[in-house]
């Protein structure tokens, strides 16, 4: 074992840094809207042109080739240096597993064409997995494709879309064998927003925003050339997106998290309690922080040691779920404790991130543990697949 | 960068594991007079050369690291190992006298860990050792016991024994500094680690063919879910472990801090374990020939020593790390 960085492992850190301090875009990052997604775009695309996009991608996809330890580097400077965050950013869905998916499931033809777009910020994706009756149960779905031609038509309404109004394309996963039964007869497809026949509905949330949608599909046209894997292998696709989701998808969040609980210490010894005393002086709070910070250097510890256990095998292995899970329900007990001590101030809330951070992260604790598979689900997944107990299910 | 055992490192803890499951198996503990490291143990394990493993070679040690010390005392905590191990191989490494620590790290010579109660002692080892080694964040100290006036109490942990010491002697020799107190730390880090990988192991065999209203309980999620938390927990405090244990071989500045969190995380996971390991058994659980309470019982012995919450917390909160 080892914890040594290389000599490129840290002349990269203080290259990343050092064009961090000048380029992190000052202003605020607008709340939503289209205002919203392009300043997404426009960060995506400095990043591209000064070469720091795809840290960890191939370079013969545009990436920069780079260790996954690397990445884990870059995202610790982004946090640090307060750059935009990744789990609002509308690009999220494009850098963390449709990019991926292409690259690792797509024809040459989807490679060349999606990849270069998604490293640049000109394209933004959204996911469209989940259904009114298939959300843990996925193999549920029911959004149904008919092949006529080299077309496929795709009629259902998909649900809790994240971004979709944005996106400009989607990983659309749909039923075409009608009669199939859950995995078997799936298609994993390109999905262009633009195309005739998709309507988009926003779902306001709890935390004010309009930011998941229901999509609905009327006699939608798609290209067959834009199946990603085989007609009826969606299942397939699916799984290697969900493994990039669940996988690389927290590691921004992982690692921002270890540079908030520093925040959050340094916030209880500017607050002051009702009895006068700084919430830092309380025994419970100082306890409650310090054993938070233990948990988000575990955090850190594992990540390490699942990056750099994959920069030597090539493949992710099989603890994904358990990492989701540590870090969802550590973010959810460090904003619970801020909103404790942090007084009135929590109360107020326009929706905005940028305004109070601390409201909506602890509003978001719940994103965290529902989105990309609830806490109940990676629980199954771990019993399943690490511990290997009788199925449940 | 690597986080995981590999090459020697895995192998020295494949033989530890073997070893030890032989010496030391855990279900010894169902015997009587089963508590501590008696001579005939510490002659066995001394030869093999475990109680040198973290000392340098020029001091007639393997000259290994930190790390294989963490990966040898998880195995040790697996067996639920006694304590005088641990201050065996901790006053191997704080003797200057070479004679004396020859005969430690041959195992001639028996060492117990005393541990600071109020105005007294507490004592926990053999009552063969002739030694008592007394480590603090500040400095370590090694004690004569035969003059000392010790008093026997019943103890809660079968697998150490536990007695009073009213007054010591001036100690035998002594040394200022961190850095028994954090190989300490990490091997009771480590044997915590240990405890809680064995209360999962017992009881995901257990969920498998214990069945309820027709289905193994491990289908049910009550059961399921809390040993996923629990396979977490230990993930995260194994995890810290090996982060704590490479930092102190390699000397960096925010090694204790690393360590103290290693320590924390594996108080709370080998609890959590024992705890829901005894929960998920049912009837059997609770039982005196179930291994289940010898987990518990010295997973709290653990966490009383090198460090418990409040003290490791206090020192953690204004930590600062390194990259
Ligand atoms: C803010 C937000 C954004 C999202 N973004 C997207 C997106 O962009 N694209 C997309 O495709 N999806 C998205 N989702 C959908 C998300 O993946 C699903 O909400 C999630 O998988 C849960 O499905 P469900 O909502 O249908 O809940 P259900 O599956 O109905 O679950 C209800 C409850 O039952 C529990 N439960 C279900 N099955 C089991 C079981 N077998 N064992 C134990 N407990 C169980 C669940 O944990 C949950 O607590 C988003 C969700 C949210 C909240």
């Amino acid at each position: 074992m080892d914890l040594r960085y290389s000599d490129e492992d840290i002349a990269f850190r203080a290259r990343a840094r050092e064009w961090l301090k000048d380029n992190v875009p000052q202003e605020r990052r607008p709340a939503s809207g289209k205002a919203a997604s392009q300043f997404d775009r426009d960060w995506q695309g400095k990043l591209f042109e000064n070469g720091w996009a795809g840290v960890a991608w191939p370079k013969e996809y545009g990436g920069l080739g780079l260790s996954g330890l690397q990445q884990v580097i870059w995202y610790e400077e982004l946090s640090r240096a307060h750059a935009p965050a990744q789990h609002i950013s509308t690009a999220y869905v494009a850098q963390m597993h449709a990019g991926p998916t292409v690259m690792a499931r797509g024809t040459e033809e989807q490679r060349a064409f999606h990849l270069p777009r998604i490293l640049s910020g000109k394209s933004l994706w959204c996911q469209g997995f989940s259904e009114p009756n298939a959300g843990s149960d996925l193999a549920a779905l029911k959004t149904k494709g008919t092949v006529d031609g080299d077309t496929i038509i795709v009629n259902g309404a998909k649900m809790w879309t994240t971004d979709a109004a944005h996106a400009d394309f989607m990983e659309l996963l749909i039923r075409t064998d009608p009669d199939s039964q859950r995995h078997k007869g799936l298609t994993w497809l390109i999905c262009d927003m633009t195309t005739p026949g998709i309507d988009i509905k926003p779902i306001r949330t709890m935390l004010q925003d309009d930011h998941v949608n229901m999509v609905f599909f009327d006699d939608v046209r798609i290209p067959l050339a834009n199946v990603v894997g085989e007609v009826g292998g969606g299942w397939s696709t699916a799984l290697a997106t969900l493994s990039f989701e669940r996988g690389l998808g927290f590691i921004a969040d992982q690692l921002e998290l270890f540079e908030r609980v520093g925040r959050a210490i340094e916030l209880a010894g500017t607050v002051r309690l009702d009895d006068g005393r700084l919430a830092i002086e309380h025994d419970d709070i100082a306890q409650r922080l310090a054993s938070i910070k233990a948990d988000t250097m575990a955090i850190r510890a594992m990540t390490l040691a699942e990056i750099t256990e994959t920069d030597r095998t090539g493949e992710p292995g099989p603890k994904g779920s358990m990492m989701k899970l540590m870090v969802t329900t550590t973010h959810k007990a460090l904003s619970q404790l801020v909103g404790e001590f942090l007084g009135w101030g929590f109360m107020e809330f326009d929706g905005d991130r940028a305004t109070n951070p601390w409201t909506h992260d602890y509003l978001w604790s719940w994103v965290f543990s529902i989105a990309g598979g609830t806490n109940e689900i990676q629980r199954e997944i771990t019993a399943d697949r690490v511990l290997e107990l009788p199925k449940a299910r | 960068m690597f986080l995981a055992p590999e090459g020697d490192e895995a192998e020295i803890a494949d033989a530890a594991a073997a070893f030890l499951s032989d010496a030391l198996p855990i279900e010894r503990l169902h015997a009587p007079d089963c508590a501590d490291m008696d001579a005939s143990l510490r002659a066995l394990l001394g030869e093999m050369g475990w109680f040198a493993l973290a000392l340098p070679e020029a001091r007639g040690g393997s000259g290994l690291t930190a790390v294989e010390h963490a990966l040898f005392f998880r195995e040790v905590g697996r067996q639920c190992g006694p304590i005088d191990i641990l201050a065996q191989a901790l006053a191997a490494n704080l003797c200057s006298s070479a004679e004396r620590r020859e005969a430690l790290v041959a195992g001639a010579k028996g060492v117990a860990m005393l541990v600071a109660d109020g105005d007294c002692w507490r004592l926990l080892g053999s009552h063969e050792a002739e030694l008592g080694l007394l480590v603090t964040p500040e400095d370590a100290s090694l004690y004569s016991l035969a003059d000392a006036a010790c008093e026997d109490r019943a103890a809660l942990d079968p697998a150490n024994s536990l007695r009073v010491v009213s007054a010591l002697p001036d100690p035998l020799e002594s040394r200022e500094g961190e850095q028994l107190w954090q190989l300490g730390q990490l091997g009771a880090a480590a044997m915590l680690v240990g405890i809680g990988e064995a209360a999962l192991d017992l009881i995901v065999d257990y969920a498998k063919v214990r069945e309820t209203f027709g289905r193994p309980i491990g289908a049910y999620q009550a059961v399921r879910h809390a040993c996923a938390d629990m396979a977490i927990r230990t993930e995260a405090a194994r995890a810290q472990l090996w982060y704590a244990s490479t930092a102190l071989k390699e000397s960096r500045g925010d090694a204790s801090a690393h360590i103290d969190a290693a320590k924390h995380l594996a108080n709370e996971a080998a609890m959590g374990s024992a705890d829901a390991n005894i929960q998920l058994h049912g009837g059997i659980g609770v039982t005196d020939e179930h291994d289940a309470h010898l987990l518990l019982k010295h997973a709290l012995l653990l966490t009383r020593i090198f460090g418990s919450k409040r003290g490791l917390l206090s020192r953690l909160l204004h930590a600062r790390l390194e990259d």
